[in-house]
């Protein structure tokens, strides 16, 4: 999925808020995050039939990512008990996920990916 | 400049508490300014017995599209969640740990740094009401003498199965100084993220003005978002992929 340039506003930072997208719930202000391009996998959001096959893979490579420095930046964001040394994001309300990706090792940086979440 | 509390969710619902009606054209007028940055912060816990069952917003959404599977296999840890109040915008960490299998699974450190501690009990369920001196206990030694306390008894939607009466949860939460009591029903959409409103302006309504700066908001800010229990991390490796 390519990027939609409007996405971001000239001083780099989101153009639109980011909201969930299934309950509208609003996870980051205008201006709040960075794009930042990276490999991550993330378990798969939808609801997997109960054969996993390849069209329906467990985890998805996601590269483009809203980030943020600190947690109390977000609107509203849930997080995920540890898995290994990572916690997933979730939608607060819903919690619908995930919709992003912490690692332990990474004080200081949250991601949400695109393609997880609707702008609104 | 609203002089009444409001309540701006996200997803454009306005939901105001108190007697006053919502605002439809309120969230058009934010929207000529920039978004501004949480007035301060504040931690909050839930807590309560095993089979309080607060029934969540989730529970509405019976989409079978979407999967919730880091809800059901991961569990949440915490949230951040953002209420507007007496023109001050709040951003709340939550820890909801009611209705967790293990009644200890709840360290100190989450009492202690809490500011606003929500005690939960199913109305419907007498059992839940006589664990409250328990979760008391844990208040008493732990928390901070200055935290909020909301008694909240849950399921007001189950008027029939009642077994707790209005009387017995106001009577308890009157046994001890500055406890407020209320019932909720997050199936009538009188949920606890309404709850939240209420603890959130007691807490307000406590505070000097002259603390109501970013000042205090970073001293809330170097709290550790997790419990003082350094963690165990493994040896550290190049963080490419996880999983």
């Amino acid at each position: 999925m390519r990027m939609d340039e409007t996405l971001v506003s000239a001083d780099g930072k989101n153009s639109r808020a980011v909201l969930c997208q299934r309950c509208g719930c609003r996870v980051l202000s205008v201006g709040t995050a960075t794009l930042a391009k990276r490999e991550l996998l993330l378990p798969s959001m939808k609801k997997k039939s109960s054969l996993a096959d390849e069209s329906n893979p467990d985890t998805e490579l996601l590269v483009e990512h809203w980030l943020v420095h600190d947690m109390f930046t977000f609107e509203n964001v849930g997080f995920t008990k540890d898995v290994g040394n990572v916690k997933f994001l979730v939608c607060a309300d819903c919690e619908v996920g995930p919709i992003g990706w912490h690692s332990l090792e990474e004080k200081s940086n949250f991601y949400v990916a695109l393609q997880r979440v609707r702008h609104e | 400049m609203e002089s009444r509390p409001g309540y701006h969710r996200g997803g454009g619902n306005n939901i105001t508490w108190g007697d006053s009606p919502a605002l439809p054209g309120a969230q058009g007028r934010r929207r000529k300014q920039p978004p501004r940055p949480a007035d301060f912060k504040l931690q909050v816990i839930i807590i309560g017995s095993r089979g309080v069952g607060k029934t969540s917003l989730m529970e509405r959404f019976t989409d079978d599209t979407f999967c919730e599977a880091c809800k059901s296999t991961v569990g949440v840890d915490f949230k951040i969640k953002t209420v507007e109040l007496r023109g001050k915008k709040i951003r709340l960490q939550i820890w909801d740990t009611a209705g967790q299998e293990r009644f200890n699974s709840i360290t100190s450190a989450y009492y202690r740094s809490a500011k606003g501690i929500i005690l939960v009990y199913d109305l419907t369920k007498k059992e839940t009401f006589d664990d409250l001196p328990k979760w008391m206990k844990m208040i008493d030694k732990y928390a901070s003498d200055d935290a909020e306390l909301l008694l909240v008894g849950n399921k007001l939607d189950c008027e029939t199965d009642r077994e707790i009466t209005r009387q017995q949860g106001e009577k308890f939460a009157q046994q001890i100084t500055g406890m407020r009591f209320c019932e909720a029903s997050a199936k009538d959409n009188f949920n606890v993220d309404e709850i939240f409103l209420k603890l959130v302006d007691d807490i307000l309504k406590k505070m000097p003005l002259d603390i109501m700066r970013n000042e205090l908001s970073n001293s809330i800010l170097s709290l550790q978002p997790e419990p003082e229990i350094p963690p165990e991390l493994p040896p550290p490796r190049p963080p490419v992929r996880c999983c």
